[in-house]
């Protein structure tokens, strides 16, 4: 069944970007629409722009962020519409409801591995339909039957004939047809860019420094300012020296904001110059005095509350597990241009959460949605963190107070002390084993704060939040007894999305849990994996591949030890092993390989980057990321003291991709949970130290 | 507040005349007062390397540099490294960018690096090229260092 239809005619149209050609919009039905919505121009969205010079503008739903969405729902649309990969142009997506990712449930949004598994069959359409019309146009102007019009990159050829005609030269003819309502779509074997490596568009504009970051915006008579919030979470502002930050050349204005304070300047750092000379002392606060040890005891408790189960089997493995609160830290830091006037507001912003900004725009500007624009520019790193709207609140607030355009730009203390962060948790087994070693009962019990009680406050009454037990709920290994308890924690440290959220803790505990029964039982972890997964042929030929490219059973150099791991989310299944050696505590890690069965393959140099980079992403977490709490307060305040993995001990990590032609499946998280557990397990190789808790910093672990 | 100086700041081979305090870090300059924003703030403590230009040849982190330290001398911005320079081309080959926030301060970094040795160690690398990519690109930026001093080698010979 199809979720989506091409519902609307194509259009001709002097648009008020002055391009006349062949625009076509699609819009699809989400899931749960009642109503039907008012067919004009305005709410068409746009998808696909050829103008009379052949130059193609594929409207692209989704932010780019680095996982090269602009590239590969690009290669959708460009394969299925023979366009010519050398004309074609992207743009970031208005907000418009016609953008929403049939997958996404809170409307506009990137996020959850989605875009193409989302937009993959909407866009084939698109370009089919825009394909079908060109060749319709191209009949019409030679007089043939439309079969003996062929579409090949970007131009029509007409059957035994020299004749052809460019996309932009019929573009406006195409332009006049009905867009047909089920266009043919292309066989795979006839795809000609889907599933190949091509190069990301956006790439070279990224290397001279001229692609535009949030943080690069500049308006005219732009001011830029800095905040400082309460350091200890909900607190408020309770005194300031404004006539010394005012003293500092340059400051225009202090202005309270929600649970802080700040400052706006002719420039960003005499913004924060001035921040300093303000001296602002806060008070108050939801985690007042709180201590990191005091959120563990809770967990502990809550643990406790839940109970062990009583596990009678020939061996019981009982174990505890925990993680801390991370942080998604971002290079470019979180950044919002906002220009309200009387009757327009305008927001420029690396936002992964278009819908949501469009919401605080209304509420703050007190506009309407016809009289608001959100520009989306490129990210700097989202991970989760760039799907909240603190950040543009606090430059549509500013911009409303001052009347002009007002950039702010927060401090890298800010973005760590101000979080929305991976939610520290604890989890524990009582796994039963047979007399083989092979486990008859599995009892997980997790405790945990709730991400999404913030969104869907009944969530906690229940104790139920399915992104904190993604990963738990579900295990691959042919188990008969499996049960998992959840109890909500909440201690008042802000939690939201981070790199693949539950997995990022589940799948360490899950598959360190597994690979400790393996261990017991004195089996070998990858056969015993395998035979846990009878009949999953999918995970089976993953962790196969891994095996096969790690060399696994080797025998392997003194003190090197090698980890393997599983994993599925988003759809995707994949598996990890990494090499290790360790003297003492110090530790190297040699050579990574990873396997991903994703279902469908769009563009496998995106696919290895998002491997690689994820992988990475884990690794960097596992070894020295944490947020600690000390009197209410987050510790740690700088790359300084929040260690982020550099090229010095980051590890080569090869890919495989299996194309099971499966379900498409995300591929922008699966990566980031194997490398807890696969470290974890390949340091228990090479040493016999089994880490229970992360981060490996406070095992005394160190990369050499 | 003391304001003597007006720094006179030769970037990418122009001079500017800049009436700035003279302890604003050259990263200020740079992308509030003059508008070249491909330098990049990451952390303002001289730790992640975003904000990396050369300043008479070495590689150095804008983000801590006054401007009145910069006077004088010889300031190159990503900006100014040239359309088609090898570092750049070797990046673009490797597919390194995710993000590409990071990427400004890995190039600078690297072509001050290669200026001066053309087959650094793998050590060397390491240490010199401390940049943080948030993203994890480091599988293909070390492929992406090897192949920029091959195109440099090449360019040269
Ligand atoms: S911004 Fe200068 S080193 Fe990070
Ligand atoms: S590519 Fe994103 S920080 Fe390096």
């Amino acid at each position: 069944m199809e979720k989506y239809s091409l519902l609307r005619r194509a259009f001709l149209k002097k648009s008020a970007l002055t391009c006349t050609g062949l625009m076509v919009g699609l819009a699809y039905e989400p899931k749960c629409s009642l109503a039907a919505k008012v067919e004009n121009l305005e709410h068409l969205g746009i998808w696909i722009r050829i103008t009379p010079d052949g130059k193609t503008t594929f409207i692209i739903p989704s932010s780019e962020m680095g996982q090269g969405v602009n590239t590969s729902l690009s290669m959708i649309l460009a394969d299925e519409m023979e366009a010519d990969w050398q004309m074609i142009k992207t743009e970031t997506a208005p907000v418009n409801s016609d953008y929403i990712n049939p997958e996404s449930n809170s409307g506009q949004i990137t996020a959850g591995s989605s875009s193409v598994k989302g937009f993959w069959g909407p866009l084939r359409k698109a370009g089919a339909a825009v394909k079908l019309m060109l060749r319709q146009a191209a009949a019409q102007r030679w007089r043939i039957p439309v079969e003996e019009c062929s579409a090949r990159s970007g131009h029509i050829y007409r059957k035994n004939s020299s004749q052809k005609l460019s996309y932009g030269e019929i573009a406006e003819a195409a332009g006049k047809l009905d867009i047909p309502f089920d266009p043919p779509l292309k066989k795979s074997k006839d795809y000609n860019l889907i599933g190949r490596s091509v190069k990301r568009i956006d790439i070279p504009s990224k290397t001279n420094g001229s692609a535009q970051f949030g943080i690069d915006v500049r308006l005219p008579e732009m001011t830029y300012a800095t905040i400082c919030q309460s350091p200890v979470f909900g607190g408020e502002v309770m005194s300031y020296d404004e006539a010394a930050a005012n003293k500092i050349r340059g400051v225009k204005k202090v202005v309270i904001i929600p649970n802080g304070i700040a400052v706006i300047a002719d420039n960003t750092w005499r913004a924060k110059q001035g921040m300093e000379a303000l001296n602002v002392k806060f008070n108050g606060g939801e985690t007042k005095g709180l201590e990191s040890k005091q959120i563990k005891d809770e967990f502990i408790k809550a643990l406790d509350a839940e109970g062990k189960t009583n596990t009678e089997a020939f061996n019981v493995l009982d174990l505890e597990y925990e993680v801390p609160y991370l942080s998604q830290a971002a290079l470019e830091p979180m950044n919002c241009t906002a220009n309200i006037t009387e009757n327009s507001c305008e927001v420029w912003v690396p936002t992964q959460f278009q819908e949501a900004c469009m919401d605080v725009a209304k509420e703050i500007s007190e506009l309407n949605e016809e009289q608001i624009k959100i520009y989306t520019t490129y990210i700097g790193g989202g991970f989760g963190r760039r799907a909240e709207t603190d950040f543009v609140k606090q430059s549509l607030i500013l911009s409303k107070e001052l009347g002009k355009p007002v950039k702010v730009t927060w401090m890298r203390e800010e973005d760590i002390q101000q979080g929305f962060y991976r939610p520290a948790s604890m989890s524990r087994f009582q796994i039963g084993l047979n007399k083989d070693g092979f486990p008859v009962s599995w009892n997980n019990q997790l405790a945990s704060p709730s991400i999404l009680k913030r969104f869907f406050a009944p969530m906690a009454w229940f104790n139920v939040d399915p992104l904190s037990t993604e990963g738990a709920d579900e295990i691959p290994y042919a188990i008969d007894d499996f049960n998992l308890d959840y109890t909500e924690v909440d201690s008042g440290v802000p939690v939201g999305f981070w790199h693949s959220v539950g997995s990022s803790f589940n799948a360490f505990f899950i598959e360190s849990a597994i690979d400790e029964s393996a261990h017991l039982a004195g089996h070998d972890p990858l056969l015993y994996r395998l035979k846990l997964l009878k009949g999953k042929a999918r995970f089976q030929k993953v962790l196969n591949k891994v095996a096969e490219k790690s060399q696994w059973g080797r025998e392997l150099p003194k003190g090197h030890g090698l980890g393997i791991c599983l994993h599925k989310t988003r759809g995707s299944i994949a598996g990890a092993a990494i090499e290790v050696s360790t003297v003492n505590d110090l530790l190297k890690l040699h050579k990574a390989w990873i396997a991903i069965d994703c279902g469908k393959v769009i563009n496998p140099n995106t696919i290895r980057a998002q491997m690689e980079g994820g992988f990475t992403f884990g690794l960097s977490a596992t070894l020295g990321e944490k947020i600690t709490i000390k009197d209410g307060r987050v510790e740690q305040s700088n790359f300084h003291d929040y260690p982020i993995l550099r090229l010095k001990g980051a590890p080569d990590i090869s890919v495989e991709i299996i194309e099971s032609g499966e379900e498409i499946g995300g591929v922008g998280e699966v990566a980031v949970p194997l490398a807890s557990p696969a470290l974890a397990n390949a340091i228990f190789s090479s040493s016999g130290k089994r880490i229970r808790s992360l981060p490996m910093s406070n095992h005394g672990i160190k990369i050499a | 507040m003391r304001l003597i100086i007006m720094p006179l700041l030769k970037i990418n081979g122009t001079t500017h005349q800049l009436d700035v305090e003279d302890e604003m870090p050259l990263l200020w300059v740079l992308r509030d007062e003059l508008g070249m924003t491909g330098t990049k703030f990451g952390c303002g403590i001289g730790q992640c390397g975003a904000c990396t230009v050369h300043l008479n040849g070495e590689a150095v982190r804008s983000c801590i540099l006054p401007v009145f330290s910069a006077q004088g001398k010889e300031i190159i911005t990503i900006e100014g490294i040239g359309e088609n320079n090898p570092v750049q081309k070797a990046w673009i080959e490797e597919q390194v960018p995710q993000c590409g926030y990071c990427i400004s301060g890995q190039i600078m970094a690297t072509s001050a690096l290669l200026s001066k040795n053309l087959k650094p160690s793998e050590s060397e690398i390491e240490n010199k090229i401390s940049n943080i990519c948030r993203c994890g690109n480091y599988v293909r930026l070390r492929k992406a260092i090897r192949l920029s001093a091959k195109l440099i080698q090449k360019q040269g010979g």
